[in-house]
């Protein structure tokens, strides 16, 4: 059969189509990503600001039209008492939730399915000028002297500037990404601090003064750096670090963002070394050469040739050992100590974009806002990575001066 | 400052950064494997988890892990190699291969934790596989697939084009050559990438976290449509949210060392096979 | 006669178990331009690049016997070598600027030798361009990249490059084989020029070359410097039956 020409030809045909079409998934795979991700996460805007099929009621004499989240937020916790502050009368905030209602009245005064409630509640909220009650809408009370204040959706200004991230608050969870985003930047920013100068210290060792032997060592030591884990250096980080950190310090506990940043550091070492070490290499024998002829030490070609000529090479490669620090997941959930607080200093706990992922995620209702809001994160996450690799790729073909 | 004395000074920070990195790799490894030699034995392999996991073995989290490589090498290595050889052999020097290659980078690039989310969205909910060893084989399969497709290239690209034209200049057809000329020459590379992927499969935690990733199971999967347990997951859980932390400890030491060793054996054998490759 | 410039005493080098040279000697005087001459493979170049040690670069190499420049012996354990690239000066057969604007490459010389005084380092560069014969044509753009000139200019740049530095030899390794014939003899014409001042080793496959810029000629073959002698002679009335081949062309 394989002598049929003809049958050869089709076999090569489909062959060729079967392999393009393998080359067509792998390159659409990121696409669909990044599909997914916006389509779970853009229905977060279509979310009310308060808890889904609940509404606020107040008494229709009460001249208070809507809260935002966050004055939401702050009455039910308590911090808001008094609704002077928010523009009425000097009269102290009752909240009212429906679990008080079965407090008040007895299952008999309710009904058999609850028929009577919306009735009972339109005359607690009568009663009592000062009341705000959260109550499921499926109960919704009505009456002259009752009114809904207006809810509207999640606006993506809050999600982005947002302060406080409280994904699970009632009756207002609060969606805000920036104590994450700068979290996630802090540690990575100061893990890239300690890691650049050692990185690029090996990598000049590496390719300009180790020998035979040393590189023989070196090499694979930073392959295993690689490959190991991130699980296993979240595990070292919690069990040796942490504990370090604590003493060093003398702080209270060990999980801190410095400590994350130390991991990270070790973490990105591997891609600094490797991508530096290859741009030192890239620079011409005849450059170094004509250094040390001109009598300049060694150290001194380093310098003064080697490195600038280097210089987008290196550059890259701390672009991506940010791109690193940024996406890594396990090992600064297992060591940073997750509080989701815009960090002062390096011995702050911090969260990260990744570990608030990985946190949360499994605790998230299907298809929940806060189900949403985690899958933008991966839509920011997933933005930064981008971008970091593309300024990576545009830096590494730039050239700093042309050679011919 | 004196050519001489900077040099010396300069030459001697990056010599002990050398040793600090060495010093770093041998801090890891030998705390880990020195706190879990005492634990593995043949009956902590061999052996389910007991009394809220601070005693018995991992035995189900070393199958799950083996499934999950299986599963996802099974499904990324064929696309990977494939999708090499297609824009090594086929697709000539156009936009479609600097697309291809693009957009690998670029996958390559994205964080473990969004093909988490990718795999959740997908393969979890809007395929209906739930939590599943086939949707955490494809997510991780995904993740390895940049990885076996680089590989690949290179190894391709290192096959010299005079065995190409010879093999066409006899009369061979294109498929013809890469399948008897081209392949077995770059096959041992291309091994050598399987190797890598396998070694990053069988340690990633973030993309089987809700994909299939199980705390704790009574009994070994049966199909492809059941949760499992796997090794970086567990020594997550042991580490950090068991019933009894403190307890658990030589557990997790012991779960690390298994990790360890996995990786060890596959960096070893890859950069063996690369070794003799080089002799060759 | 003087005592020499440069003089190489019995000396052999190996790279590895290949014996690249074998046991030359030979004595040049200041000022004057001596060529050597040879099939490529024969050692020429690396017996120029002993006198600034350049061969201490490559791994795996060995040295016997006695090198010395000015009559200092330059493999003496207590040379300074970067001192000695300094007096030693060089130019490669492929021109090599940095990365840098031209003014910054005929200063580097002086900055990696600790040299800090603007005024002196921008009068030296402009009596370095001018020496090297670059200084009209560039001295409008002396802070754009070097690598704006041409092939020529790169090479007169690199030559510069060396004069800022004030070595008493100048070493130079094919440097014209990668230019146009114009710029070729722009090159000859400034080694002509440079020989006043510095002692010049010159390197080529251009026999024409050797005949038109040196004052002595080193016939080197298979590793063995097989004749040394002043060019004229050389190229009239060498003594070996070998030069003579290679100068009429039956040979390489």
């Amino acid at each position: 059969m394989k002598h049929n020409p003809f049958i050869r030809k089709m076999l090569e045909k489909i062959t060729e189509q079967i392999l393009r079409l393998s080359g067509a998934i792998t390159s659409i795979t990121i696409l669909f990503i990044c599909f997914f991700l916006f389509k779970e996460g853009i229905h977060l805007f279509n979310n009310p600001d308060i808890e889904k099929g609940y509404g606020l009621y107040v008494h229709s004499r009460n001249p208070t039209i809507q809260l935002s989240p966050e004055q939401t937020k702050k009455v039910f916790d308590g911090e808001l008492d008094n609704w002077k502050e928010l523009g009425w009368d000097d009269k102290n905030i009752s909240l009212f939730r429906i679990d008080d209602a079965f407090e008040i009245h007895s299952e008999k005064d309710l009904g058999e399915n609850y028929e009577l409630l919306p009735q009972k509640l339109s005359e607690i909220i009568s009663n009592d000028e000062s009341i705000i009650a959260f109550l499921p809408k499926k109960y919704a009370p009505s009456g002259a002297s009752v009114k809904e204040l207006i809810s509207e959706n999640i606006k993506i200004g809050d999600y982005f500037l947002g302060k406080e991230w409280l994904p699970t608050a009632t009756p207002a969870p609060l969606f805000g990404v920036l104590p994450l985003v700068l979290g996630t930047l802090f540690v990575s920013i100061i893990a890239l601090l300690i890691a650049l100068p050692l990185g690029l210290g090996v990598a000049i060792y590496l390719a300009e003064l180790a020998g035979e032997k040393q590189r023989r060592l070196l090499k694979p030591v930073i392959e295993l750096l690689a490959g190991i884990p991130s699980v296993v250096y979240g595990f070292f980080g919690l069990v040796v670090l942490a504990p370090i950190v604590q003493k060093a310090f003398g702080i209270p506990v060990g999980e801190t963002a410095l400590t994350g940043s130390l991991i990270l550091a070790i973490m990105a070492l591997p891609t600094i070394i490797s991508v530096s070490e290859d741009a030192l290499r890239n620079t011409p024998r005849e450059m170094r050469e004509a250094s040390l002829a001109l009598g300049a030490s060694q150290w001194q070609t380093i310098y003064r040739v080697v490195i600038p000529y280097a210089k987008s090479g290196i550059s890259a490669a701390v672009v991506l050992g940010i791109g690193r620090a940024i996406g890594e997941t396990m090992a600064v959930l297992m060591v940073t100590g997750n509080a989701a607080l815009i960090p002062h200093s390096v011995f702050d706990s911090v969260r990260t974009i990744p570990a608030t992922i990985a946190a949360e995620l499994g605790e998230a209702p299907l298809g929940s806002a806060h189900y949403q809001s985690l899958f933008l994160l991966g839509c920011i996450l997933f933005v930064f990575t981008m971008i970091i690799s593309i300024v990576a790729e545009i830096i590494s073909k730039k050239k700093n001066y042309k050679t011919h | 400052m004196n050519k001489k004395l900077s040099q010396q000074i300069a030459f001697s920070i990056f010599r002990i950064f050398g040793i600090l990195v060495v010093l770093i790799l041998m801090s890891i490894l030998g705390f880990i494997i020195y706190n879990g030699i005492q634990v593995v034995n043949w009956e902590f392999l061999s052996t389910y988890p007991e009394e809220g996991m601070t005693s018995g073995g991992i035995f189900p989290a070393i199958v799950g892990t083996f499934y999950l490589i299986i599963g996802s090498m099974l499904f990324a290595f064929p696309l990977g190699v494939m999708s090499a050889i297609y824009t090594n052999e086929y697709a000539g020097n156009g936009w479609v291969v600097n697309f291809i290659r693009m957009m690998t980078n670029n996958l390559a690039s994205i964080p473990s934790i969004v093909f988490g989310l990718f795999g959740m969205s997908l393969f979890v909910t809007q395929l209906k596989f739930g939590d599943s060893i086939l949707a955490g084989s494809l997510t991780l399969g995904l993740l390895a697939l940049p990885l076996i497709i680089r590989t690949t290239e290179e190894a391709l690209k290192a096959v010299p084009d005079t065995y190409r034209t010879g093999s066409l200049a006899l009369g061979a057809t294109k498929l013809q050559t890469i399948k008897r000329v081209v392949l077995p020459s770059a096959l041992p590379n291309i091994l050598t990438g399987l190797i890598l992927s396998i070694g990053r499969v069988s340690g990633e935690t973030a993309p089987i976290l809700f994909t299939v990733a199980a705390y704790f199971l009574p009994q070994l999967p049966s199909s492809i449509f059941d949760q499992a347990m796997a090794l970086p997951y567990h020594l997550y859980v042991l580490a950090t949210s068991g019933t009894d932390i403190e307890a658990a400890r030589p557990m997790a030491y012991g779960t690390a060392f298994v990790l360890i060793v996995i990786v060890l054996i596959m960096n070893l054998t890859a950069s063996f096979l690369r070794r003799k490759l080089e002799k060759q | 006669m003087d005592k020499p410039m440069i003089e190489a005493k019995d000396v052999n080098f190996y790279y590895g178990d290949f014996h690249a040279l074998k046991n030359i000697s030979m004595q040049i005087e200041a000022n004057t331009v001596t060529a050597f001459i040879g099939p490529s493979g024969c050692g020429k170049s690396t017996f120029l690049r002993l006198f600034n040690r350049m061969n201490d670069l490559i791994d795996n190499t060995r040295m016997e016997g006695i090198c010395s420049v000015d009559g200092k012996n330059i493999y003496d354990k207590k040379i300074n070598i970067d001192e000695l690239r300094k007096q030693v000066g060089m130019v490669f057969q492929k021109p090599n600027p940095f990365p840098k604007s031209i003014f910054e490459n005929v200063a580097y010389g002086l900055r990696v030798n600790n040299i800090g005084d603007k005024k002196f380092i921008a009068h030296r560069v402009e009596t370095s361009l001018k020496a090297a014969a670059l200084w009209d044509e560039v001295k409008d753009k002396l802070h754009q990249s070097a690598f704006q000139l041409s092939g020529g200019q790169q090479q007169r740049l690199c030559i510069a490059r060396t004069l800022a530095i004030e070595p008493s030899v100048i070493l130079m390794d094919e440097p014209a084989s990668a230019l146009d014939p114009i710029s070729t003899s722009k090159i000859e014409e400034l080694v002509h020029d440079l020989k006043k001042q510095y002692t010049i080793v010159i390197v080529t496959h251009n026999m024409q070359q050797a005949a038109r810029v040196s004052d002595k000629t080193g016939f080197f073959m298979l590793g063995e410097l097989i004749e040394f002698s002043d060019t004229k002679k050389m190229f009239l009335n060498p003594d070996k039956v070998e030069t003579q081949n290679y100068i009429t062309g039956k040979f390489g």
